[in-house]
């Protein structure tokens, strides 16, 4: 983050002080990377927007139980995304289908884009390391992480969507996940001191449904 | 905490959220108890999180903020009370003068800006009109997320609980509340939460909840229990620390 600008944690102390231009702030620095997100998930712009709004008026609401020491407020905002644009696209699913996203679009390295270029640096960065450690792994173990992550798809449902035994895909996720928390540790620039706690974050956008 | 009872294996899966109800209770249950398991879920938490950069890049339409700072703008007119929160019915099993009076603490403690949903975080006990007090909850960590209060009266012959995102649970569960003193557990009530996880309750006590230090909620049966056996959720102390 560039020393001109204040950061994260600043910002929400502010916003909890209902400081709109703090709030505004945040908006600007991150409304791209929450509704890209939400966009991937639920896969058409007009909800992708809704989530988007409901997620910044949650920030508005909550900033005052963030805690700095337990994630980046881009992964906060990216969880309760995540989670709330799942509840959405399981309210609306009948049947999961494995071809429902363009896989290629997320598995594509990043050009430098408008968007991309406007985002912050070290976001951009953790990006590519991120793409490129998921284009390690076999591709049959970034489908179901893919599936997982951006549909809500339980291990049950992905089993089903690709006509593989269960315990197949279990084996898969927990490779995957495994290869990629090796990788990203071992390509991590410098210690994280926001590095995620156990008594973590937003687990109600958590509303699980096989 | 041998080996073979952690749950390594599943934590993966749980960090992604993509086990079934029941078994991502299971291992919810079993992190509350286990600090090996919990610092590899948090390691395999930081890796689900970082997914959400594989979106490729997209910009909400222009006008997305203007409509964003006009509904703070509304929620900041409502001192930050959302409006949805303001619609819902408040539920409870009450006597009808209590039932408006404590409406009227509620509303009293936004009126004076106490900011209770901003300090949800901290325990914290804080006073308010007419001896007011409210006090702030805490998830545990099988449910961080969850938050909440309790209100009571001067004398702590009445209180209520209002408690938000707290996890959904099975139709043969309920919430117990619990008041706890010397170590002693007395229930103050059972409740379900509504799809949100929001509830708002009277507290029933056999005496003034000034008797009493602390209060914990706990997933039981849904006839209740005659002492916790199930997961804490949420905990926090009547006295100021």
């Amino acid at each position: 983050m560039s020393d001109s600008k204040r950061d994260d944690a600043t910002l929400m102390r502010l916003v909890a002080q209902a400081h709109t231009d703090a709030f505004t702030e945040l908006y600007e620095r991150y409304n791209r990377l929450v509704f890209s997100v939400a966009l991937a998930i639920v896969g058409d712009k007009e909800t992708a927007a809704e989530v988007t709004l409901d997620v910044f008026v949650r920030l508005w609401q909550r900033a005052g139980t963030y805690r700095p020491e337990q994630a980046r407020v881009s992964t906060w905002l990216t969880a309760i995304t995540r989670h709330h644009a799942i509840d959405i696209l399981r309210r609306e699913r009948s049947q999961p289908e494995a071809n429902e996203t363009n896989w290629d679009r997320l598995l594509l390295p990043s050009s430098a884009t408008n968007h991309e270029l406007e985002e912050d640096v070290a976001l951009s960065l953790q990006r590519e390391r991120v793409r490129s450690a998921l284009a390690q792994l076999p591709e049959e173990q970034q489908q179901v992480l893919l599936l997982a992550y951006f549909k809500g798809y339980s291990q049950q449902q992905i089993a089903e969507a690709l006509k593989q035994p269960l315990g197949t895909i279990k084996t898969r996720i927990r490779l995957a996940m495994q290869k990629l928390r090796q990788t990203l540790q071992e390509e991590r620039p410098s210690p994280d001191k926001s590095e995620r706690t156990p008594a973590a974050y937003y687990k109600d956008e958590n509303k699980r449904g096989t | 905490m041998s080996p073979e009872t952690h749950v390594i294996e599943s934590l993966p899966a749980y960090a992604l959220s993509c086990l079934d109800e029941a078994e991502a209770q299971q291992i919810a249950e079993h992190l509350v108890g286990c600090a090996v398991c919990r610092k590899e879920l948090a390691a395999f938490q930081a890796v689900a999180d970082q997914l959400a950069l594989l979106a490729p890049a997209a910009a909400p339409p222009p006008d997305l903020q203007d409509e964003l700072m006009a509904r703070v703008r509304s929620l900041s007119a409502m001192n930050r009370i959302p409006p949805q929160r303001a619609r819902r019915p408040f539920r409870q099993s009450l006597r009808p003068a209590w039932g408006i009076a404590m409406l009227l603490l509620i509303l009293a403690l936004v009126v004076t800006n106490l900011l209770l949903w901003q300090r949800v975080n901290r325990l914290e006990v804080l006073t308010g009109p007419q001896g007011l007090r409210a006090i702030t909850l805490s998830g545990t960590e099988a449910a961080p997320q969850a938050s909440g209060f309790v209100i009571m009266s001067a004398d702590g012959q009445n209180g209520a609980l209002v408690v938000d995102a707290m996890p959904q649970l099975e139709p043969e569960q309920q919430y117990q509340l619990w008041l706890v003193r010397d170590g002693q557990h007395t229930s103050g009530g059972l409740f379900p939460v509504d799809e949100s996880g929001y509830r708002g309750v009277r507290i029933t006590a056999p005496e003034s909840l000034l008797e009493y230090t602390a209060v914990l909620i706990t997933i039981e049966p849904a006839e209740g229990s005659p002492s916790p056996t199930g997961t804490p959720i949420m905990e926090g102390s009547l006295h100021n620390s």
